[in-house]
């Protein structure tokens, strides 16, 4: 049952920080600082991708390998974009 | 990908029995070729057990999904593919026998030109590797098959498939032809009109389709099937190169993949990614084409690398000098190849820094090259060198390779590359390592031939045309270094270089014709050459030189394993010597592979269903090739068209459902070496495997995104957007998937509880949010398409601009992700309701790896679409 | 820009700012030394193979003792781990430091190629290229532009700016040694010169499309000051001409009554054009 019970409060955080996204937008802050809210923003978005990735996909409990492995996936996605994008600034 | 399969489900314990604990294998069976019977031919009398015809039945080529079936089929394809290159190619060179287009119009010349690069590096050299692949690979880890055979068959039906989508390409007004690397904006519809050129991309997705599917096998398969003792630091190069190449592919292919849908979507909905109103279309296309590209030439190059070391180290009778540096070395290159993709774009308009940085890369990236060509070389020191054709050819490709190699650091010179770039220095170059590569799988052909075919082929006839074949090769290739003011892809030169281009011509014909020699020769050496039995060289020492040649459908007479330091065969039966550790593993687990082999081996062998499910594949892109921004052609055509495409769709679907139904045993464990996923069964690893590519597929196109929005400017993006554009539908279908999220979680309670109608409530619960997602976006589309403001007067659709391209492509891409989830949710809850899962929840728990990644990518495409 | 110290050495260290010279320089060396490395290379190899070739002798006479791969073993590496290395290392040092060495050259090329700080500071004249399938339009400091013929001033510096208004192409000037991407939506920028009296090939580099082959053009240098009146010098009746499409040698024109024939743009606004394809690539399109 504590499983069942994890997994739902996991879902209320979950639901709570997507709306905090929208609240940030709501509130102004991209126009007072846009940068500052950009990236709010998106680690709120990682927080909620670690969670749901390290509870519900059961990362957490997998081996290590598993986690690495999708991190290298990651990493090439992340240096393709930054490094494509910044070669043109 | 997802569930099919999972009948192969293994590793009931979860946890691998501890691998030689301590208890030193028996004596069972050392291995020397007289243990077998010397026709071991595949059809043996227990082979047709599994549904599998003989090798004479024509039937059995269309249903086999044995590896070493599969490796035959794409040897021979492959083969078939270099003649087809090959032929384009000659027309080419006769083309250039002297200035301007007196042979080929120019039309022509380009079509030439593209469907020459193309096939050679898709559909011939990475196959042909592919080919020995499947053969060698899991005879040399000591695995009985790969881990998903009927996915194995399904890469090979794919690819051929895709091939025969690129020949059709011809005759639908003109192939691509805007040259392999398919700049932007010259592969957009404006340019490039033809319909052919929109097959040719999608025969492109197929095939990388294939590449992903054989990627995912080959990883899980590598890692998870290895024999006891069998380590990873200790396989064997050719296998180490493999590896090392598949993991390159999947990452490498699905970047080719992102950017190949983004082309299609431009081609066949008329969205604007890669058009010249988009401030960063061409060097998107750049970006993303070489991130791929750079990894692919060392995908085609490192199999050939691998079978060079092999030949290197039978033909020499020594071990390789310096293997784990060789191996370390590979390593680097491996991962390196992602960072050095800008060396190919130094004269477009990217900034000093970067190109200095990339420079850096390139260089650090030669150097590893360096240290394995001179490991080769000393190899040879103190050997007993035995100069047989797969040797000869071995040591040319070394030779090619390395005149190949010095020629680049050339081009790694930025300054040099400045003037090099776009001539055929840069052709001479790459034909110099990549058919150098070729060189080495020939090498290879000959040196796995008799193993595959149980016959020895000519030697003296291989001798010819290893004569030939060098000869004709710098012939037609050393003439374009000195020739190297000529620009690449032109018919009209210098009339003064005529010269080189007319001895280049000459080689080209006598390379050409060498290999009308290879394949006399080994198509009668097929059938009538001499017999040969397990090892037919000295000195070899890999696994599959254990067994008969070719070997019987389950490889190995018991159990391989290395625990002693050498590979033995545990027998598995009652004559046991010792009563090893791995003898009381094998009794401990009745029904294991151990005491089957002895009946003939409980796996199948058959399937005919990745056939229809490539041929379905295959149908479905022919019928969309039609599609021009978003309408199929009118008239009879459209209905061609759109028929195909929907008899297509009928039988890859039928056929998915038909292999999940079907009956089929892969190969199960307990495996020796799993390393480093030894609790992470089959198929979960496989479905891992493929969602890191998918990491690389999203990322790529939200990348795409990225890249398109700096080079608008960033903060000016809003301008592009409506102000109907709003947080509110995307913020409720982040809590609808969340909630879906969390419903799936839920029926994995459910199953563990043994709840069936739990199960299947939350199942439904799934689904119905699923729908209402999809519901909602498309509201939201609607209301899109059809807004009337002053400044999108004709509404906001895909091809209004970069930003509705980006918007409707990205999301739409998560969308037929959610859909095809939705599909298998749908299947599974008719399953549940029949009352599977109970108490067994893997097949749920493996669905929903997949559901929350689809989620997780949400996440991010959230803010990034409807907030920042 | 970095490196400044740098490219002050490497100023100095360039013979006389030539491009095609420095290119000259660098390839020659890198060709000596590449055949070198090539020779000792493969002539090693081909000695080695000669040497330890088969000569019949069985395993078992072999004077040393010499482990051979053994069917069935665990691969494992031979000896010879020290020289390896050594090679790797002298390897390594040899094309590490080779493309260092260029890299002065290459921020010197990159100095010439970036836009100057202030405009006096240019030394020479700045042409905006675009390439069109197929074909080469010219716009001057004073708004005039040429289409196919590129004029440039004897003696001096040309920098160049490059766009394309449709695919990709590459503008290079083969005896120049100078080439740059043509990138729709983009722009790229490169050098040549100072350039002597004659007339110059322009090739396109990058596959743009049936015409590809025939997209040529010409350089011919004039003389400077002809070149400032026409071309840097505020545009009037005298040196603007209104789109004619004989190509007349602004050398060659007698007394310099007749001024090279260049094309105005209506507007007055850079030229976005469709140019009339010439009688070449018109049937090669069709083909
Ligand atoms: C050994 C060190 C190597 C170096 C330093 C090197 C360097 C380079 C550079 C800088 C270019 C870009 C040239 C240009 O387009 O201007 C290039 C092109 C190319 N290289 Fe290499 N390379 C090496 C090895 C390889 C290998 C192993 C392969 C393939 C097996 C390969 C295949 C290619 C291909 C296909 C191209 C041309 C792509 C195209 O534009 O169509 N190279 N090389
Ligand atoms: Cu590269
Ligand atoms: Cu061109």
């Amino acid at each position: 049952m504590s499983r069942t019970k994890l997994y739902t409060a996991i879902y209320v955080v979950l639901f709570v920080l997507a709306t905090a996204q929208a609240v940030v937008e709501q509130a102004g802050y991209l126009e007072e600082s846009y940068w500052l809210a950009f990236w709010a923003i998106m680690v709120l978005s990682a927080v909620k991708a670690v969670v749901v990735a390290g509870w519900y996909q059961h990362l957490r409990w997998e081996p290590r390998s598993l986690t690495t492995l999708m991190l290298l996936g990651l990493l090439g996605a992340v240096a393709l974009t930054v490094a494509a994008s910044y070669s043109i600034l | 990908m997802t569930d099919d399969e999972h009948e192969t489900t293994a590793d009931p314990t979860g946890d691998e029995p501890a691998v030689s604990d301590g208890g030193t294998a028996s004596d069972g069976g050392s291995i020397v070729d007289d243990d077998f019977p010397a026709d071991g031919v595949p059809d043996t009398p227990h082979g047709d057990d599994h549904g599998l015809p003989p090798t004479h039945s024509i039937r059995r080529w269309f249903v086999t999904t044995n590896h070493k079936d599969i490796g035959l089929l794409y040897t021979v394809t492959a083969l078939f593919f270099l003649i087809f290159g090959g032929l384009l190619a000659l027309l080419m060179r006769l083309e250039l026998w002297a200035p301007g287009a007196d042979f080929l119009a120019a039309g022509s010349y380009n079509q030439a030109v593209s469907a020459h690069g193309l096939i050679m590096v898709f559909w011939f050299l990475s196959p042909l590797a592919f080919g020995f692949a499947n053969y060698v690979v899991p005879l040399q880890i000591g695995a009985k098959d790969l881990a998903f055979p009927r996915l194995n068959a399904l890469s090979y039906w794919l690819y051929l498939f895709s091939g025969i989508l690129m020949g059709i390409s011809f005759f639908q007004g003109s192939t691509f032809n805007g040259g392999w690397t398919m700049y932007a904006p010259l592969n957009m519809p404006v340019y490039t009109p033809d319909i052919g050129g929109t097959t040719t991309v999608l025969a492109l997705i197929l095939f990388v389709a294939s590449a992903t599917v054989g990627s995912v096998n080959f990883l899980t398969t590598m890692h998870r099937m290895r024999a006891e003792g069998m380590t990873l630091r200790r396989m064997p190069i050719f296998t180490w190169s493999i590896l090392l190449t598949v993991w390159m592919m999947l990452f490498a292919f699905a970047a080719l993949l992102a950017a190949l849908m983004l082309l299609s979507s431009d081609r066949l909905i008329g969205t604007a990614y890669f058009a010249e109103s988009s401030p960063g279309g061409a060097m998107l296309w750049a970006h993303l084409f070489w991130f791929f590209g750079h990894p692919e030439v060392y995908i085609v190059f490192f199999p050939a690398l691998g079978a060079m070391a092999e030949i290197f180290q039978t033909f020499t009778g020594r071990r390789l000098v310096g293997r784990k540096w060789f191996i370390g070395a590979m390593l680097l290159v491996a991962i390196q190849s992602f960072v050095v993709w800008m060396h190919h774009m130094f004269l477009t308009s990217i900034n000093l820094e970067i190109k200095t940085l990339f420079m850096a890369t390139t260089i650090g990236i030669s150097l590893p090259f360096d240290l394995m060509v001179f490991s080769l070389i000393y190899t040879m020191l103190k050997g007993k060198i035995r100069f047989k054709t797969p040797f000869l050819f071995g040591f040319g490709a070394l030779v090619l390779f390395i005149l190949g190699g010095i020629t680049g650091v050339f081009l790694g010179a930025v300054v040099l590359d400045y003037t090099l770039r776009g001539t055929y220095w840069v052709v001479a170059h790459f034909h110099y390592v990549m058919v150098g590569g070729v060189t080495g799988l020939v090498g290879g052909l000959y040196y796995w031939f008799p193993k595959m075919t149980g016959r020895m082929y000519d030697e003296t006839l291989g001798k010819v045309h290893f004569g030939m074949y060098f000869v004709g090769f710098n012939l037609l290739y050393f003439p374009m270094f000195l020739a190297w003011e000529t620009p690449r892809r032109v018919f009209e030169y210098a009339p003064a270089l005529t010269g080189w281009h007319q001895l280049s011509t000459v080689g080209a014909f006598l390379l050409g014709s060498s290999f009308l020699v290879m394949f006399y020769n080994l198509f009668k050496s097929a059938f009538v050459g001499e017999q040969v039995e397990g090892q037919p060289w000295d000195f070899a020492s890999t696994a599959e030189w254990t067994v008969p040649s070719p070997p019987p459908l389950e490889n190995f007479p018991g159990v391989p394993t290395y625990a002693s330091g050498r590979l033995e065969f545990e027998d598995g039966g009652s004559a046991q010597t010792d009563g090893g550790a791995v003898h009381g593993k094998a009794a401990a687990l009745p029904g294991s592979e151990v005491t089957e082999t002895e009946h003939g081996g409980g796996e199948s062998h058959a399937s005919i269903w990745p056939f229809v499910l490539g041929a379905g594949a295959f149908l479905v892109l022919l019928g969309l090739s039609g599609l021009q921004r978003g309408y199929f052609p009118e008239g009879t055509m459209g209905g061609v068209h759109i028929g195909t495409a929907i008899v297509g769709g009928v039988l890859a679907f039928g056929s998915l459902v038909a292999m999940t139904r079907e009956k089929f045993h892969g190969p199960e464990g307990p495996f020796g070496e799993s390393w480093p996923f030894t609790t992470v069964e089959n198929t979960k690893l496989g479905l891992w495997i493929f969602l890191a590519s998918d990491v690389i597929l999203f990322g790529a196109f939200i990348g795409a995104y990225v890249f398109s929005r700096v080079a608008h400017g960033w903060t000016d993006w809003h301008h592009l957007i409506p102000e109907a554009h709003v947080v509110l539908p995307g913020l409720i279908n982040t809590y609808l998937l969340l909630t879906s999220s969390f419903a799936v979680v839920i029926a994995m309670e459910f199953a563990k509880r043994e709840n069936r109608l739990g199960v299947v409530g939350s199942l439904v619960a799934t689904v119905g949010l699923g729908v209402g997602f999809l519901i909602n976006k498309g509201i939201e589309w609607q209301h899109l398409f059809h807004i009337h403001t002053e400044a999108f007067p004709a509404g906001w659709d895909p091809g209004t601009n970069i930003a509705s391209t980006t918007f409707y492509v990205t999301t739409g891409l998560h969308a037929l992700h959610v859909i095809v989830g939705l599909v298998i949710a749908g299947y599974m809850i008719f399953r549940a309701w029949g009352g599977a899962y109970m108490g067994d929840d893997e097949p749920i728990e493996y669905f929903g790896l997949y559901w929350h990644f689809v989620d997780i990518v949400w996440l991010f495409l959230f803010p990034l679409f409807y907030i920042v | 820009m970095h490196g400044g110290l740098l490219l002050q050495v490497a100023g100095q260290l360039e013979p006389d700012g030539n491009r095609a010279e420095l290119f000259g320089t660098i390839f020659e060396v890198f060709l000596v030394l590449g055949t070198a490395v090539g020779v000792v290379v493969i002539g090693y190899m081909l000695y080695n193979a000669y040497r330890y070739r088969d000569d019949g002798t069985a395993p078992a006479e072999e004077t040393e003792d010499i482990g051979r791969p053994t069917l069935g073993e665990l691969p494992e590496g031979g000896g010879h781990g020290r020289k390896l290395l050594l090679s790797f290392t002298l390897s390594a040092i040899i094309v590490i430091s080779l493309i260092l060495w260029t890299y002065w050259a290459l921020l010197y090329v990159e100095a010439g190629a970036a836009q100057p700080a202030e405009p006096e500071m240019e030394d020479g004249t700045t042409v905006d290229v675009t390439g069109y399938q197929f074909g080469w339009q010219f716009e001057y400091p004073n708004g005039n532009t040429t289409d196919g013929t590129m004029y440039v001033p004897e003696g001096e510096r040309v920098r160049i700016v490059v766009t394309s208004s449709d695919v990709m192409h590459n503008f290079g000037i083969p005896a120049f040694k100078t080439k740059t991407d043509a990138i729709p939506g983009q722009t790229t920028s490169t050098w040549f010169g100072p350039v002597e009296d004659g007339e110059y090939t322009i090739k396109c580099y990058e596959l743009c499309g049936a015409g590809h082959s025939y997209m040529t053009g010409t350089v011919e240098v004039i003389d400077a000051e002809e070149y400032e009146r026409m071309f840097v010098e505020p545009m009037n009746s005298t040196n603007a001409s209104d789109g004619g499409t004989e190509r007349v040698d602004p050398a060659t024109a007698a007394g310099g009554s007749s001024a090279p024939s260049v094309g105005l743009p209506a507007d007055g606004g850079v030229a976005t054009r469709l140019p009339a394809r010439t009688a070449a690539t018109e049937g090669v399109l069709r083909a």
